[in-house]
């Protein structure tokens, strides 16, 4: 359990190593284009992918089009813009929705064990059976492309790591004196479930939902890309790259762009996810709160 | 020999479970899940005829049990179904398309390693210096980089541009003629070089050189980032501090005592990892149009070719669970701390 003099700590740490700094600004930055980033387009009709210029077809990056035109002579830095929204979408959506299966999952399994906890715990070790990614894809080609669906394919390929973490958590907090204090006291299990263990064995899923959003964005461009992921003309940053990719030889900015979006984008959150693991390492805590670097 | 025989069942009765989990899933997501499955099954614009027939070969009209126990016999006894891209058996073309693929992930992994052991180590020494910092940020690039996208561009300026790498196919067509190769396993590096054939082996080491430094991304940063966070540890150790306290030298310390310490943990990281590059090789393959699983995988993918793309998804989910298993047993035979 993170408590709040943790986080500060947590966020000293961080705000003395570069790298972990650099994460974090990231992050935030990819957050309020995310939100703010039909506000802000350029060429709003050519990022909505509603246009058709064709005076304007594969200009090189100016002034005028930072990242150049695409084959439809669209403006891709605005289309890179929008797709950070889209991207945000995915990545709430997908870690969301992965949460909202995964949690009660685990609560149950860990609270209640006995038959239920194993079988439900055996059914998920049947999700984690697949390598990442794989039942995203099997998910997606079945249901179909669309947003809706590349969110639920990747959710369900997705949720059984939070239930598993979940799951672990309320094992360790269920025998505590308090809970024991709430059944004599009389309260129902589902209370005593909902209310009293699972607020404690929430901080470090979400913390980790938070930061896999990364992960999310990196697994949703790849399904753009094996075609089973978004639909043409959303411009998710996969699919960007994917369209750009049938003209790199006479226009290399259409996939270049895009791709640099998600990599930055990415590492953020992995560089944010990484300092928060050396930050709650115990030892390392301990030696740099002693030796007074922090 | 720290792995018993027991333990060894034991793994063996739990790879039978996890095998019958993923057919389960599988079985799910293609007959339960989508209203008219034989829509999926009958190819791209099927007629009336082939509509009936893909019911009749999923047994759709029979109930829920009935198709399940055929599927897992159909599993059992390889039928898996006709692809409709290529017309072969799925099962066919799956295995003549699966050691292009672990010939690519072989090199890959042996790039992984040759790059990511020693600069993780490196970053545990210097720990909190530029160096560490520079390590840190390219080994997460190597898990944070989009694999599709770094193989295009990669192909666009090494291949396409500078012409230094070949970016495209295993082996170039007129050396294999010219030289009169047969390849035999079909690991065309292993077949040449057995034969002595060495102007196809160079050839196809070129030609391996840029899809397996990009697939190689992935277990590079995460090999790098384990052996930093194992090293620094052992180097923290009371036995790495009496050996330096005794005043053996420092390289001999690190390299013999500390990092044969650290190489279990990193070992075990690498093979989960497995899992993820071989979903990279499906995109690396596209790009690269290397003809392995990946390849055919989304080509099937992107023809809607159905029987092919389950296929594949049952095959990697069955070489990722066999791979779980050997790293667990190898990781205890290295590390003898891991109880069984």
């Amino acid at each position: 359990m993170i408590a709040l003099e943790d986080l500060k700590t947590t966020f000293r740490l961080i705000r003395r190593n570069p790298v972990s700094l650099t994460g974090l600004v990231i992050v935030l930055a990819f957050f309020a284009v995310g939100v703010t980033a039909p506000y802000i387009l350029p060429y709003p009709e050519d990022a909505w992918g509603e246009v058709y210029h064709l005076e304007k077809r594969f200009l090189p990056p100016s002034l005028e089009h930072p990242f150049g035109t695409d084959e439809m002579g669209r403006d891709v830095f605005s289309r890179v813009l929008l797709g950070a929204r889209f991207s945000l979408i995915i990545a709430v959506g997908v870690v969301g929705l992965a949460l909202l299966i995964g949690i009660p999952v685990g609560l149950i399994a860990g609270y209640l064990g006995g038959r239920i906890g194993t079988a439900l715990m055996r059914v998920t070790d049947m999700f984690l059976a697949f390598p990442p990614l794989l039942l995203a894809i099997a998910l997606a080609a079945t249901l179909g492309r669309g947003l809706t669906n590349t969110i639920i394919a990747l959710a369900i390929s997705w949720w059984p790591w939070y239930a598993r973490l979940v799951y672990v958590q309320v094992n360790s907090i269920k025998s505590l004196p308090y809970v024991d204090a709430a059944k004599i006291v009389g309260l129902s299990p589902l209370a005593i479930m909902f209310k009293h263990v699972l607020p404690n064995a929430l901080t470090p899923v979400t913390v980790q939902a938070a930061l896999d959003m990364g992960s999310a964005i990196l697994e949703a461009a790849g399904l753009s890309f094996l075609g089973v992921g978004v639909k043409p003309p959303t411009p998710e940053w996969g699919l960007l790259v994917t369209e750009g990719w049938t003209s790199i030889n006479v226009a290399w900015w259409i996939s270049l762009f895009p791709g640099l979006a998600i990599l930055v984008t990415v590492l953020g959150f992995n560089l944010l996810a990484d300092a928060l693991r050396e930050a709650s390492d115990p030892r390392l805590r301990r030696i740099l709160l002693v030796s007074g670097r922090v | 020999m720290p792995v018993s025989k027991e333990y060894i069942v034991k793994r063996l009765i739990l790879l039978v479970l996890v095998v019958f989990g993923v057919l389960i899933i599988t079985f799910v997501i293609t007959r339960i899940i989508p209203a008219h499955p034989e829509l999926l099954w009958a190819g791209s614009h099927p007629t009336k005829e082939q509509l009936e027939k893909a019911r009749k070969q999923l047994r759709l009209d029979e109930p829920i049990y009935v198709q399940l126990y055929y599927y897992l016999v159909d599993f059992v006894k390889g039928n898996w179904g006709v692809s409709w891209r290529t017309k072969h058996p799925v099962l066919e073309d799956i295995t003549t398309a699966l050691p292009a693929t672990l010939e690519l992930v072989v090199v890959a992994f042996i790039i992984a390693i040759i790059m990511g052991i020693p600069l993780g180590a490196l970053a545990a020494l210097k720990r909190e210096t530029w160096i560490d910092h520079i390590v840190r940020v390219v080994s997460v690039l190597g898990a944070s980089v989009p694999v599709f996208w770094l193989a295009l561009i990669l192909q666009l300026v090494l291949s396409n541009w500078l012409g230094i790498l070949p970016g495209a196919k295993r082996v170039d067509e007129y050396v294999v003629i010219e030289t009169g190769f047969k390849p035999i396993t079909g690991f065309i590096l292993f077949d040449s070089l057995v034969q002595g054939n060495f102007a196809v082996f160079t050839n196809a080491l070129k030609h391996i050189i840029l899809p397996a430094f990009v697939l190689s991304m992935y277990p590079f940063g995460l090999s790098a980032r384990m052996t930093r966070a194992v090293m620094s540890e052992v180097l923290n150790e009371q036995y790495t501090r009496s050996a330096l306290a005794w005043g053996l030298p420092r390289r001999i310390v690190i390299y013999k005592y500390a990092l044969k310490n650290a190489l279990a943990p990193v070992i075990a990281s690498l093979g989960l990892s497995f899992g993820y590059t071989i979903i990279g090789a499906f995109m690396v393959e596209l790009v690269f149009v290397w003809p392995g699983l990946g390849l055919y995988a989304a080509m099937a993918l992107l023809s809607y070719d159905y029987p092919a793309v389950i296929g594949c998804v049952i095959v990697v989910a069955l070489i990722y669970s066999v791979i779980n298993m050997v790293v667990d047993i190898i990781h205890s035979i290295i590390d003898p701390r891991v109880k069984l």
